[in-house]
């Protein structure tokens, strides 16, 4: 025990909290990927273990524990982890820190409940409204207010991140801000700005419509309202992926991060950039004129550079670190790079997926081409290579390396861990890329039943069939690879044995410092003035249109619960329509 | 072994997006091959990367970094 220094020796209250936070992530993991292979068999109709009215019930867990639950979860507690060990410092007072989580927790809980409640009859709720509440859906209140408590929670867990650097800095006041601190904080300033989004959506209007306090809303301004935050949570997804890339794939190949300021710089133009272009989300409603989509795109575009930066940096550190393992020639060096550790290879592979999923993501962000695939399942293949596989399995790869730290525990099985995020590799190529094609022949995403009568998708190559059983084989191998990955997590924290080989608690060192970047770098201040301003350039007009079109409060809609068995009013009256 | 086991492993997972979209680019240029077609086509791909990776290497300094 004399030597180690693992995280749990240096703080070991704070990973106490991060374990509970893991877990909880982990959770959410395991329970959404069983739902998107019953999505995935059900869809392709390999076998259909629920009734296709209960698709939507199904969709909206599966949407909100992946994409909001497990990513997030992992989210604050990794950044708990990059701010105490970079700051060298725990947090100030550990029971806020239980008290931001315990939030989270209440609020995912009533989340989970609501939706659950579409399936359960004894659950007075219902929430089949997705992980996108587009209004005229309507959910129990319940669901929002857990939304709502989740998202303060992230803000008060961002709070605690502030602070514990507010206090490093007056202990260190000449000290540049380090890496990973500075990425928590960069990220958490564009999530407390668009996040305000969402919150006026539910707290102004979504809620109170729900509750029977307002009749209605206007579907365009709360839709818009979403997407001012949906587009930044993307990045929210990400950014936890990025820091991992930039602070432990460097040291994981043996080697140094290539350039400190290059990766400032990528995380202040995600912070300038990430909100002002949630209308590219939006290319296909009416009431929002082309000018303010054009230049959603505009911006969009300019956001890959941050991404292409870093392919970049991270490429070069990782050829780095293999010539400081003795790798060789033009690609030679890559032989010489860990591959049989999971933590690396996972992220790796991760972000290799992740390049395909930005040229398909280029593809979306064209105002004009968007259309061949808007609401397709081209965007469906297109998120599960983003957050699906650069988000979840760079956590997933991550975790082989901080569950020993948190734990003081090996891994159970580090070869399993290995062909686990093999799999995923494997499984999400066959899926995505079968989803990808489908979305191209106008295979329509978010419904349970995708073939009609009296009418066949014509695939370029191959047949549907095809097709859907490339699908199907891809969901059974994710799924299978998440059942490896979790009962390696749940064997290694209560089966494992305590070890004293567990790698000190570090993070990469850099080839060319903090002390090549301008000083203006850390100015968050200035960087957040500029992100508000692109953000009021962006957004001003646009919502002023929709408000002065439809209504603060719409032009009168009813709520509408999705139903699949048919009202007989409305039969009745599509019956009169098509009568002379 | 000319590379580590680690890195046969991803190399065969990286083949797999080669083969599954090898059919999409060989049908641009007219040859249109069946699932079974594409299978022993990835199965052989698969098995001369084996051959290639198994077979010893001559002058062993790559075996080392393995
Ligand atoms: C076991 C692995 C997974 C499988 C088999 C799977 C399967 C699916 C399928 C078949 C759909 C399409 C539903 C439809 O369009 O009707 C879907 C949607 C979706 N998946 Fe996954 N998925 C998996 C993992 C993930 C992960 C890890 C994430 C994110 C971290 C994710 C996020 C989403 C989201 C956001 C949607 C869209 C929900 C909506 O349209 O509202 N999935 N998934
Ligand atoms: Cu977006």
């Amino acid at each position: 025990m004399a030597m180690r220094n693992a995280y749990i020796d240096q703080f070991p209250k704070e990973a106490r909290v991060i374990r509970a936070i893991l877990w909880s992530s982990f959770l959410a993991l395991t329970i959404g990927g069983t739902l998107g292979l019953i999505q995935g068999l059900h869809r392709t109709n390999v076998l259909r273990f629920i009734p296709s009215q209960d698709y939507y019930t199904v969709l909206t867990a599966h949407g909100v524990l992946l994409v909001i639950t497990f990513t997030i979860f992992f989210l604050v507690g990794i950044f708990t982890w990059a701010v105490t060990t970079s700051l060298d410092r725990g947090v100030k007072d550990i029971r806020f820190t239980w008290g931001w989580y315990a939030i989270m927790m209440i609020g995912t809980l009533l989340v989970g409940v609501s939706i659950l409640g579409g399936v359960v009859d004894q659950i007075p709720m219902n929430a089949d409204v997705l992980y996108t509440f587009y209004s005229p859906f309507q959910a129990h209140p319940a669901f929002y207010v857990g939304f709502v408590l989740f998202v303060v929670g992230t803000w008060l867990a961002g709070f605690d991140w502030f602070r514990t650097w507010w206090a490093w800095k007056k202990d260190n006041p000449d000290e540049r801000i380090p890496l990973p601190t500075f990425m928590a904080l960069t990220t958490m300033l564009f999530w407390y700005l668009s996040s305000i989004g969402v919150a006026i959506s539910i707290l102004a209007f979504l809620l109170p419509w729900s509750l029977g306090i307002i009749d209605s809303v206007n579907p365009l301004l709360t839709r818009t309202l979403f997407w001012f935050f949906g587009h930044p949570v993307v990045y929210f997804w990400l950014m936890p992926a990025y820091m991992l890339w930039y602070t432990m794939l460097p040291k994981l190949s043996g080697g140094k991060l290539f350039s400190d300021p290059l990766a400032r710089v990528v995380f202040v133009l995600f912070l300038i950039l990430s909100t002002p272009v949630g209308i590219h989300h939006q290319y296909l409603d009416p009431g929002i004129a082309e000018g303010f989509k054009f230049i959603a795109m505009t911006n969009t575009m300019f956001l890959l550079l941050p991404s292409l930066l870093t392919a970049f940096t991270v490429v070069a550190s990782m050829e780095h670190g293999a010539r400081q393992r003795g790798g060789k020639g033009y690609l030679s060096w890559l032989k010489a790079l860990p591959w049989r550790d999971p933590a690396f290879t996972g992220m790796a592979l991760a972000g290799l997926m992740f390049a395909a999923g930005g040229f398909s993501g280029m593809i979306n962000a064209g105002l004009s081409i968007n259309y061949l695939v808007h609401n397709s399942w081209w965007v469906v293949g297109h998120f599960h290579l983003t957050v699906g596989t650069a988000a979840a399995l760079t956590f997933m790869a991550a975790s082989y390396w901080f569950i020993p730290q948190l734990t003081g525990k090996e891994i159970w099985n580090r070869s399993l861990g290995l062909v686990q995020v093999v799999l995923w590799f494997i499984g999400m190529t066959f899926m995505s890329n079968a989803m990808h094609r489908a979305g191209l022949f106008g295979m329509p995403r978010r419904t349970a039943e995708p073939q009609y009568q009296g009418f066949d998708f014509e695939p370029a190559v191959g047949t549907v069939a095809e097709i859907d059983a490339q699908v199907a084989l891809g969901a059974a191998l994710l799924t299978l690879s998440v059942y490896l990955f979790i009962t390696n997590m749940v064997l290694t924290t209560i089966g494992g044995s305590t070890s004293d080989a567990i790698p000190d608690n570090t993070y990469a060192g850099t080839l060319s410092g903090p002390e090549d970047a301008p000083v203006i770098i850390d100015n968050l201040k200035l960087w957040t003035s500029i992100a508000v301003v692109l953000v009021i350039i962006a957004y001003s007009l646009p919502l002023a249109s929709i408000i002065d079109a439809g209504g603060l409060f719409g032009p009168g809609i009813d709520p509408w619960k999705p139903s699949v068995v048919a009202d007989p009013s409305l039969v009745l009256e599509s019956v009169r329509g098509v009568m002379p | 072994m000319r590379i580590s086991k680690g890195g046969l492993l991803v190399i065969m997972a990286f083949l797999t997006p080669l083969i599954v979209e090898l059919r999409t680019v060989l049908s641009w240029f007219g040859i249109r091959l069946s699932v079974v077609e594409t299978g022993a086509l990835g199965l052989a791909l698969i098995g001369a990367v084996l051959i290639w990776a198994l077979w010893p290497s001559n002058g062993g300094t790559e075996a080392k970094l393995a």
